[in-house]
């Protein structure tokens, strides 16, 4: 690194700031005050100072470690952290996770808080392991994901709600309407790629949405439904006081009465989902028609010379992944009890394809990696309130500058001629 | 010989431009039919109406088989490939790049394992009848890959090989879906005179072993002259001359369009 590059990354930096100015100068710093009558603006020109000094500082470090001929050393380390977890632990890892989950709710320090995120994370490993059959696998740049979310908690919850089934039965028809609606969105869609796919998407999110705002009779509207059963025990109602002639779960097992047994059951069931969810995922990656969804990805027109049908392909994951996105919008409802649209805004799409794509495209332990820290880094900082987005943004901006291609990028050919020779 | 590929009166319009002009002509099975010509002249245009990605504004195209001929534009898209079996190259390499040698291959064999899995059933259970399938299928792809000398680098990325290789690998990966009829757009662009030279002798293998008619497209005359049974020369759309490589060599016409006189 010579004194020309110093230079020049100070300039550039200091145009960051300039950009930054423009931006938090009439964000942050002009702020409307009601005082008496009317409005006034009470400037805050401190703040805009610390953020503005910040973008330039960072802008700097990234550039000096660009220029730099050598990374940084502790990039360095842990990129080949990194990758050596992908090339020789894969298994290891995904072992040693599994296990820890299956003993996290007895874990010493595991209260009702950690619960909560546990569950809320694994949520998001699901709704992302879904997602990147579509995004990852397939190629197809879902932003409207979150309908189909929605579409497995409404049905879920109308079906429970209305004739009153098990949860084991209204899972599965829950996933088959949101596969449904799947193929629905994937027919006018087609024709389309990349950034014209994304707009269509996240326009029939948003259709979803409305539709469950304004469909009053079905729906609710924004009232949204209560009273959604919670899920049994195998029959085994959770309930402090069973009816007369009825066990529940506690008087079954002669335990004493403990609202963490509900807890303890859903953070189980969520496990279970995910990992059939993963086990799914990774089987039919190794199918014919997983080969053809990467095909699909690489090159479109190459796949139609060697005779591959891409609308058939296309749809099948558009199903697919809808159908995991219902499963996990069924398990939402059910542990809610109570759902509205509100749960289901364009932030949540945008949050699991964040995961999807910062975990790096198609990677399965990418998606764990990226759920945990995203969602982790928002807990953490929970106590920051509205300014913990900054946090999400952070981590993500984070990743993108040393993990471009996202956290674990390294694919795995799904079929080896030579065997596992390394 | 007997006749494999007709085109009659064949004419693509886009809006005002003709990009082919009333043009006839035939291939025959077991040979390599080139057709040659200046940039511009039409030649990709015929590849694209022949494998479906446009459809001609007027004429036919027949593909003959033992007692029947089948019309080619009643396929349209994959269909040309899966159910008429006529594949195709590009003239830049489409691999999947990000995939490997194997599974490029394995995608070319997409439908027979599709059914063979069951449309994903058999295969999600782990039923026998399926891993023999796609041992078959794996075998078939070690043939091909022997052949090109790249069964070593069955498990690395298509995209991490050397250009001439990725040709030759796209090329074998059109023989997997087993046509009748392999289009190939200028299988030579790129490649040096030894590559050259390779490539001349899979083509012969495929003509001679394989019984698989080739349809040339190529701008390399090495490779032309030294491996074509017949040859085709258009010129802004029109075929202006049609016969053997010494034929083609010789004609006044040619010489003048396209090859040139050595100075």
């Amino acid at each position: 690194m010579d004194k020309q590059d110093i230079i020049k990354s100070f300039k550039d930096s200091l145009f960051t700031g300039l950009i930054a100015l423009a931006l938090f100068g009439p964000i942050v710093g002009l702020r409307t005050a009601s005082k008496g009558e009317g409005l006034f603006i009470t400037p805050q020109w401190g703040i805009v100072f610390l953020l503005v000094g910040l973008c330039i500082f960072g802008r700097f470090l990234i550039n000096i470690n660009s220029f730099r001929r050598t990374e940084f050393k502790f990039i360095s380390v842990f990129n080949s952290k990194l990758s050596s977890i992908t090339e020789d632990k894969a298994k290891h890892f995904a072992i040693t996770g599994i296990l820890f989950a299956v003993v996290f709710p007895f874990l010493p320090f595991t209260d009702r808080y950690f619960m909560d995120v546990a569950i809320m994370i694994l949520t998001y490993i699901m709704l992302g392991w879904g997602l990147n059959i579509v995004v990852g696998l397939a190629g197809l740049l879902d932003l409207g994901y979150v309908a189909f979310y929605a579409v497995g908690a409404y049905s879920y919850a109308l079906i429970a709600t209305t004739f009153g089934w098990s949860f084991w039965i209204c899972l599965p028809l829950a996933g088959i309407f949101a596969a449904f609606f799947g193929i629905l969105l994937g027919f006018p869609v087609l024709r389309l790629r990349g950034d014209y796919l994304a707009i269509v998407t996240l326009g029939f999110g948003e259709i979803i949405r409305i539709i469950l705002i304004n469909w009053y009779e079905v729906t609710n509207g924004p009232d949204g439904i209560t009273g959604i059963p919670r899920p049994s025990f195998f029959g085994l109602p959770f309930k402090r006081s069973p009816d007369e002639g009825e066990f529940s779960f506690h008087t079954f097992f002669g335990l004493e009465y403990s609202t963490m047994h509900r807890i303890i059951f859903l953070y189980y069931l969520i496990l279970v989902l995910a990992l059939i969810t993963n086990y799914f995922t990774l089987k039919i990656r190794k199918l014919p028609v997983g080969r053809a969804w990467e095909a699909l990805r690489e090159d479109e027109i190459a796949c139609k010379s060697l005779g591959v049908n891409p609308t058939n392909t296309k749809l099948t994951a558009f199903a697919i992944g809808a159908m995991f996105g219902g499963f996990a919008g069924s398990f939402f409802a059910t542990r809610q009890a109570f759902i509205s649209p509100e749960s289901f805004t364009f932030i949540e799409s945008a949050i699991i394809v964040a995961i999807v794509v910062l975990g790096g495209m198609g990677s399965q332990t990418g998606v764990v990696l990226a759920s945990i820290f995203l969602i982790g880094i928002t807990e953490i900082f929970r106590d920051l309130e509205q300014y913990r987005m900054i946090a999400f943004g952070g981590a993500m901006v984070l990743i993108m500058v040393f993990k471009p291609k996202g956290i674990l990028a390294n694919r795995k050919p799904t079929i080896l001629m030579h065997g596992d020779k390394k | 010989m007997s006749e494999l590929l007709s085109v009659e009166n064949l004419t693509m319009k886009f809006g005002g431009l003709t990009a082919i002009d009333d043009l006839s002509f035939h291939a025959k099975n077991n040979q390599i039919t080139s057709i040659i010509g200046p940039n511009g002249a039409g030649k990709t245009t015929v590849f694209n109406c022949l494998t479906g990605f446009y459809k001609p504004t007027t004429g036919q195209m027949y593909l003959h088989q033992l007692d029947h001929k089948v019309s080619l534009r009643k396929y349209t898209d994959f269909k040309i490939a899966h159910v008429a079996k006529v594949a195709r190259t590009f003239q830049n390499i489409r691999l999947f790049p990000a995939m490997s040698v194997l599974e490029n291959l394995l995608v070319a064999q997409h439908n027979q394992l599709m059914i063979a899995s069951g449309y994903s059933l058999y295969g999600l259970l782990n039923l026998k009848s399926y891993k023999e399938k796609e041992q078959k299928a794996v075998d078939k792809s070690k043939y091909w890959l022997d052949i090109i000398g790249l069964t070593h680098r069955a498990d690395d990325n298509a995209g991490d090989l050397p250009y001439g290789d990725q040709r030759k690998l796209e090329i074998v990966r059109a023989m997997c879906i087993e046509p009748k009829l392999l289009c190939l757009d200028e299988p030579a662009a790129g490649l040096n005179p030894k590559e050259s030279a390779d490539l001349n002798k899979l083509l012969k293998f495929i003509k001679n072993e394989k019984k698989t008619g080739i349809l040339l497209i190529e701008h390399d005359m090495s490779v032309v002259m030294g491996i074509s049974d017949h040859v085709v020369v258009l010129n802004y759309g029109k075929k202006i001359f049609e016969g053997t490589a010494d034929q083609t060599k010789k004609s006044k016409e040619v010489i003048e369009a396209y090859l040139g006189v050595d100075e």
